[in-house]
């Protein structure tokens, strides 16, 4: 009880404490949660009809994000899996930032939930016992589910870890590795589900197919390390903490392997609607050349192909990817590119035509630019403070009993 | 049935056991549920909110009934698993709430369904003008909202104007690829007999129109609803007669059920609905067209309020050529029944095996 | 100088006057217009051939509801306003009561005079009956006025005229199989003639229309054949149904964001 007391106040007396540099990001995040706040309040009070869903496109910004999220934090089984499987030293000393990154994105996909609701309030009725949860029926369901147990995993795996190299203690292995790995195959299933959630609707012809699943993990798999080699790459450069050239290297190759995956599911999914082309490539039709004279997101898919192909190429050379100072740019372009292809690219156009053939486009607005923009702050938030705690810890700047 | 038989609403002052209570169960062949060791354990769940639900109940003894029925509808169970007593108790207190918030005598139904009937609905859509009265007639009888601001207005039947298309010797000789002998023929895009591809918003002087078919589209309530099943709370569920229901306190507005539905036949509150009291119809179903709130999914649910209680639904009343039709599809005397016995009908989407009791019929 | 100063004053009295007449008849004027409210009707099926009044019934509660766009009926307050028992029909057993219309006659403006001001049946012509053997109405202008295409009667082709569906001396009757008179509240016994598969659809429910309780067993409002159709003109124009062209409803609202809906017009070409 003792130690837990002393854990607590390290930790919080550790990660408030910084440099200018520190309080200013923290500052400019915080500005952005407070607007988030103020639209959110919006919402709530005049209703969805501030953001610019309609009946007939019903999901938009919230739940792209959401989507893509899931992607991110199943992404940070890429730094878990070769650090415990493959026993690769430069990822398990950095395994546990993973796990800090996979609780973020599911703080923040828990947010979008939120966002994304008409009624956040009755959310209470999805919990078993006091509510009614339609399991095993309801995909929202299972995938409340995972995302749930995804956060416990992730919170229990990365504390644990923190707590024992705190104290100085040794690692219960005993029931530590097996939750590992229950972790790393509950990554699969919350990004499975996410797919499962869109791709198991016959009345959305763009999303449903079998491809949808495998799509989402390789685009997750390539997102997901992006950010994690930019918070690499940050980290080495700001901090004591000395992350291995070698799990960057992997993580650089995870990414270009994966999005080169992703880049041929697109492809196949192309050739497959298009050569055909049955009213059930309408939706991808939109996306790509525009319906009906509206071609809002075209000019977004195309730019998301740019940047998913110059980044893959970006990668495979040696000359950039071997080099810490170029690499963050493909790192951001695969990252933007498979944020507007698998958020806005892929859950908007589901919309258009809707399933009795009426066409009409998506307008988000302000208040919905600033609540994401705000959740995303808040993510980052939780992540820089996660993460400075982390390591901390690791650097044994925060050690049970060195502060007395 | 006229408006001066309906039945008798519950108002608060008098006993409750006179009021029309309707059977526990939706299915009428189970009236009498078993308790289980689920039930008892979901009693002993909402043990805590019941608490709540009595401050609640206090504050109903005040005079802001708006206030008091808000705070304890937030507590309030599922609807199916309300007892009779629960269920008569939200009665009283909608009633009394949405008497004083429309400045007039409203009812909230709950008569359950009756055995023996399992609603059906076939349109003949030979006969469809287009005109959109079935559209408006169930705006009059539902109570939509029907602000003017985007989004505040919403309309359960869609009519679709679909063009007859024609095939013309002009095009002949267009095509695709060009020049090169044409494997596809300019004529393939014809919209002629293209279901579903067509015009929502069409507004010409007159209807019909020579060159335009046209085809009303509303909730089919399918016998094996996709909405049902994705929704996470159970909100949405299928009546022992047929319609497909949402209690409205329960819906978390999540909308996966508006993506599950292949006719597009939800609509989403995106704002507090606008509802002038004067055009407020006061004979209401508490599944049926009671008022919504901010944020929940409404759709069709064949004016329950009127089938309940054996009325033709809103939609087939107006109908100038009498292309809706409406009846009990275990009655082979019902005129549903004589058509599915009689004419050619399909359904829409059948592909998708939601099985829809909403048939379109040929003469 | 008094005098036109005394002139001028009456002048002005009198131009006063007529002015405070004026306005107090101007004054006067609208209100009258105001104090009984102008009755509203609607129309059923047919504009200006199935009108009904709107009236209340019990205290916010109308017979009808009308569409101010274009003066349709949009909803029964009760169904069964206005009507009467539709009387026993052949193949048609409904128990007394349970079946009503609302009768036509009391709609068709001069049919009490068409029995009386002129074929009261006591003319030359109709005792006995000498009709035209060409079988081509007398160009009557009252007759044309209320048929336009009588010459050319576009219902049967040419086939049939006036006689084979009005009554020969009771002109305010239609007529039957074995020319015994038929109200014209009842025009299915006329029609049926004919069309006997419209009228074994229509007894089913499956042609035309029924408000009132859906149940097989239930009152019901029957609508009859003309109260849709207009049997004097089949062919109208641009119209490809049975019914004449009627204005629609508003179209729907335009989703957020959306300018206009010109896009629905604009097929998409897919390869």
């Amino acid at each position: 009880m003792q130690q837990l007391i002393s854990f607590t106040s390290d930790y919080t007396r550790y990660v408030l404490k910084g440099g200018t540099k520190f309080y200013a990001w923290m500052g400019s995040l915080a500005v952005l949660i407070v607007g988030m706040m103020y639209v959110f309040y919006l919402q709530n009070t005049d209703g969805l009809i501030v953001t610019g869903m309609t009946s007939q496109i019903h999901d938009g910004l919230y739940f792209a994000n959401l989507v893509f999220l899931v992607g991110v934090a199943a992404g940070a089984v890429t730094i878990v899996f070769p650090a415990y499987a493959y026993h690769h030293e430069g990822m398990h000393k950095v395994a546990v930032l993973g796990e800090m990154l996979a609780i973020s994105a599911v703080i923040m996909v828990t947010m979008f939930v939120f966002a994304h609701m008409g009624r956040p309030d009755r959310l209470w009725h999805m919990l078993p016992i006091i509510g009614i949860y339609n399991f095993p029926h309801s995909m929202l369901g299972w995938d409340v589910l995972v995302l749930t147990g995804y956060l416990i995993l992730n919170a229990i795996c990365g504390f644990y870890y923190l707590w024992v190299k705190y104290t100085g203690g040794e690692i219960n292995r005993k029931w530590f590795m097996p939750l590992v790995w229950v972790a790393i195959v509950w990554a699969l299933s919350i990004h499975t589900v996410t797919a499962f959630l869109i791709s198991t609707m016959p009345a959305r012809p763009m999303w449903f197919h079998s491809m949808m699943p495998i799509r989402f993990i390789a685009t997750a798999f390539a997102a997901g390390p992006c950010l994690i080699i930019l918070a690499f790459l940050i980290i080495r450069n700001n901090t004591k903490f000395w992350v291995d050239d070698s799990a960057i290297r992997l993580l650089t190759t995870i990414v270009t392997w994966c999005l080169g995956i992703a880049l041929f599911l697109t492809m196949s999914e192309i050739v497959v609607e298009f050569y055909a082309r049955t009213e059930h490539a309408n939706g991808l039709y939109y996306l790509m050349f525009g319906l009906h004279g509206l071609t809002n997101l075209v000019p977004w898919f195309w730019g998301a192909v740019i940047l998913m192909i110059a980044s893959f190429v970006l990668f495979l050379m040696p000359s950039i990817r071997n080099n810490f100072k170029l690499l963050p740019i493909p790192c951001v372009m695969a990252f933007a590119g498979i944020w507007i292809e698998k958020g806005m690219g892929l859950i908007v156009p589901g919309f258009i035509p809707t399933p009795i053939g009426e066409v009409t486009e998506y307008y988000p607005t302000f208040v919905e630019w600033l609540l994401t923009l705000g959740i995303w702050a808040f993510g980052f938030f939780i992540l820089t403070i996660l993460l400075k705690g982390a390591i901390g810890i690791l650097q044994g700047e925060i050690k049970y009993g060195a502060a007395k | 049935m006229t408006p001066n038989e309906t039945p008798p609403a519950c108002p608060a002052q008098e006993q409750q056991a006179e009021c029309l209570v309707p059977p526990a169960s939706a299915d009428p062949a189970a009236s009498a549920p078993k308790t289980t060791r689920r039930d008892f354990l979901k009693a002993g769940g909402t043990l805590s909110l019941s608490s709540l639900m009595g401050a609640g109940a206090l504050m109903a003894q005040s005079d802001d009934a708006h206030a008091a029925a808000e705070w304890a509808e937030h507590f309030q169970k599922n609807y199916r698993l309300m007892t009779d007593a629960e269920k008569a108790e939200a009665r009283v207190r909608l009633e009394r709430r949405y008497s004083q918030e429309y400045g007039k005598p409203v009812t909230v139904d709950t008569t359950g369904p009756q055995p023996g009937v399992l609603m059906g609905y076939a349109l003949n859509i030979r006969k469809c003008i287009g005109c959109r009265r079935c559209v408006h007639a169930c705006v009059e009888e539902n109570n939509q909202s029907r602000g003017k601001r985007p989004g505040e207005k919403i309309e359960w039947i869609q009519v679709l104007r679909m063009e007859r298309g024609k095939f013309e010797q002009g095009k002949m000789d267009h095509g695709y690829p060009e020049g090169l002998g044409i494997q596809v023929g300019g004529n393939a895009y014809t919209p002629a007999g293209q279901v579903l591809e067509g015009q929502y918003h069409y507004n010409p002087e007159k209807v019909p129109e020579q060159d335009a078919t046209y085809m009303p589209i509303a909730c089919m309530q399918c016998e094996k609803p996709p909405c049902v099943k994705v929704c996470p709370v159970r909100t949405t569920y299928r009546e022992a007669d047929g319609p497909v229901v949402i209690d409205y306190n329960w819906c978390i507005g999540c909308r996966m059920c508006m993506g599950a539905c292949p006719y597009w036949a939800r609509r989403i509150n995106l704002t507090n609905p606008v509802l002038p009291k004067e055009e407020m119809n006061p004979v209401t179903h508490y599944l049926g067209n009671r008022p919504r709130m901010r944020g929940v999914v409404e759709k069709c649910h064949w004016c329950l309020q009127r089938t309940r209680h054996d009325r033709y639904p809103a939609c087939v009343e107006v109908c100038p050529v009498g292309a809706r039709k409406f009846g009990n599809l275990l009655d082979p005397e019902s005129e549903v029944s004589k058509i599915l016995e009689r004419k050619n009908v399909f359904r829409l989407k059948a592909e998708l095996n939601t099985f829809p009791k909403f048939f379109y019929f040929y003469d | 100088m008094k005098k036109i100063a005394i002139y001028t004053v009456i002048l002005a009295l009198c131009g006063g006057t007529l002015y405070a007449v004026s306005a107090a008849d101007k004054a006067v004027e609208p209100a009258p217009a105001a104090a009984p409210k102008e009755p509203v009707v609607c129309f059923e099926s047919r504009k200006g051939a199935s009108d009904i009044n709107q009236q209340e019934i019990k205290p916010g509660l109308p017979n009808v509801k009308c569409s101010p766009t274009t003066g349709a009926a949009l909803w029964y307050g009760d169904p069964y306003h206005g009507t009467v028992p539709m009387g026993k029909m052949p193949q048609m057993d409904i128990p007394e009561g349970k079946a009503v219309v609302v009768p036509r006659s009391e709609k068709l403006a001069l049919m009490p005079m068409c029995g009386t001001a002129c074929h009261n049946g006591v003319g030359p012509q109709f005792n006995p009956p000498t009709l035209p053997k060409s079988r081509k109405p007398a160009p009557v202008p009252t007759m044309e006025a209320m048929v336009p295409d009588l010459k050319d009667l576009q219902h049967g082709r040419g086939r049939i005229w006036c006689m084979d569906c009005h009554h020969t001396t009771q002109r305010n009757k239609l007529v039957d199989h074995y020319g015994d008179p038929v109200s014209f509240d009842q025009p299915q016994l006329l029609c049926g003639k004919c069309h006997g598969d419209k009228l074994r659809d229509w007894r089913d429910g499956i042609h035309g229309k029924r408000i009132g309780e859906f149940t097989s067993t239930g009152k019901k409002r029957w609508f009859t054949c003309t109260e849709c159709h207009n049997p004097h003109n089949v062919q109208d124009g641009a119209r490809n149904r049975g019914f004449v062209q009627l204005q629609p409803e508003p179209s729907p609202q335009l989703p957020k964001g959306m300018k206009d809906a010109k896009h629905e017009l604009l097929h998409p070409i897919a390869h």
